[in-house]
């Protein structure tokens, strides 16, 4: 962890709001757990993206669930962002936003 | 037991020359190898005890300790009273993997004499409980006890031997500190421990990458305990099972407080990554497959309690063959032949 745990404490948060955000997409969590819930049964078999349209509604709920003061990262930002249709997770904490240069180090700060 | 993804940024320096770029932050499985000089040659290299003394430390240094606290002091208390149904007293005891404390805040002078506190993490023994046994605090590692032989009239550990890497050696050291006619009371977690949690990620992982890695450390089955006390030289052995079952909000709320508890994944062959699409569908899982009725989940830790006694000449020995004075045929008349014995004394 860095050393004074800025980036940790950040990402800490945006995971401790994810029960709160689980807890509004009810109806598309139980859907997609009784989807992967049926493939254990006898006779089924639990593949890659065997519940994918389940999870997608989920993953669309969740997102949707972000409460105000959140960060643009895997929230309301990933529906109008262009890389929209970017799908594997963004949870390293580097920013999505291209980097754009700022200033040259020869102007000063 | 949960390593809760990675959480720090990380700005790669380029590789030194002749390292693959694919090898960066990979860490090499240690596999079987054992470190030489090693009196065990099935020793295996399972855990990172470097990174379980930090997870520790971190978890020790908390705002709040007490609020994950509440697995550990059950077991403690637990551990505390058989020690209490032993009737004896011992003056100089050992507690391997103390953590804070929690054996002995539940002991009193009497029963125990002096305690010995030992543990990997320096932070938890700076942070120990209010006990009014005067204790020593060591920091060393349970396969390496630096004590000496016959030392100790009582050795007790609380659920810590699940993180050693090699157990058969750790059990020996113990035997090896225990006076003769002293007894060891462990209690570690057992199989079924966090099956909730490792059915729900291995589903959700399958379903959402493909293939799935461990999460949850492996455990000894009970049968192999029975095996392990036995080859470490132990007597009298008593193994029994407790099934506590805890309920929590969420998945997410149960990986919080295993890591506040220090018991984070650090087995070599953990994935450093839990990828957000893989906690959403896993939390969904379990929430569906395993929920109560009032909408919690519940995880269960197994525990198994242990007491083995080191060899004394005191202690009861089965009889010899062809010692016996009655037959098993006689069993019907057992009230005669015990009024008999009484009226011959």
């Amino acid at each position: 962890m860095s050393g004074n745990g800025a980036v940790w404490g950040r990402v800490r948060g945006r995971l401790r709001a994810f029960p709160g955000r689980l807890a509004a997409c009810g109806a598309e969590a139980a859907a997609y757990g009784r989807c992967v819930q049926a493939s254990t049964a006898p006779g089924g078999r639990l593949a890659k993206d065997l519940c994918a349209p389940e999870f997608e509604a989920l993953r669309r709920c969740f997102a949707a669930a972000s409460s105000p003061g959140d960060s643009p990262l895997w929230g309301c930002g990933l529906e109008e962002a262009p890389w929209k249709d970017q799908t594997r997770s963004l949870h390293t904490g580097l920013s999505v936003v291209p980097f754009v240069a700022k200033k040259t180090l020869r102007g000063g700060l | 037991m949960q390593r809760l993804g990675r959480l720090w940024l990380l700005w790669r320096r380029p590789p030194a020359a002749g390292v693959a770029a694919k090898n960066l932050g990979l860490r090499e499985v240690a596999s079987g190898v054992s470190p030489p000089g090693s009196t065990s040659p099935r020793a295996l290299n399972i855990f990172d005890r470097d990174m379980k003394r930090k997870q520790k430390n971190w978890a020790a240094r908390q705002p709040e300790p007490m609020k994950f606290d509440y697995l550990k002091e059950a077991v403690g208390s637990q551990i505390a009273d058989r020690v209490y149904d032993i009737t004896r007293n011992f003056s100089l005891a050992l507690d391997v993997g103390c953590g804070r404390g929690y054996i002995a805040q539940h002991l009193n002078k009497e029963t125990v004499g002096k305690f010995f506190q030992v543990d990997i993490a320096e932070n938890a023994l700076k942070n120990t409980l209010e006990m009014e046994i005067p204790t020593v605090s060591v920091l060393a590692d349970e396969e390496f006890l630096p004590f000496k032989e016959n030392t100790f009239d009582l050795v007790v550990s609380s659920l810590s031997l699940h993180w050693v890497n090699d157990l058969p050696r750790a059990l020996e050291q113990i035997h090896y500190v225990l006076k003769p006619d002293g007894v060891f009371i462990g209690a570690m977690f057992g199989g079924d421990t966090l099956y909730e949690l490792r059915c729900s990620l291995q589903l959700a992982e399958t379903e959402r990458e493909g293939g799935f890695s461990p999460h949850v450390s492996p455990f000894t089955a009970v049968n192999d305990l029975g095996h392990l006390l036995g080859r470490a030289g132990f007597n009298t052995l008593t193994v029994d099972t407790d099934e506590i079952q805890v309920n929590y909000p969420g998945m997410f709320e149960l990986m919080e407080d295993l890591q506040g508890m220090g018991e984070s994944n650090c087995a070599w062959n953990r994935k450093a990554l839990l990828h957000r699409d893989t906690m959403l569908a896993a939390a969904a899982v379990y929430r569906e497959m395993y929920r109560n009725e009032d909408g919690s989940v519940p995880a269960t830790y197994q525990i198994y309690y242990m007491i083995g006694w080191k060899y004394h000449d005191s202690q009861a020995r089965p009889a010899e063959r062809g010692s016996a004075t009655v037959s098993f045929g006689e069993l019907g008349k057992i009230n005669n032949l015990m009024s008999q014995g009484k009226k011959s004394q």
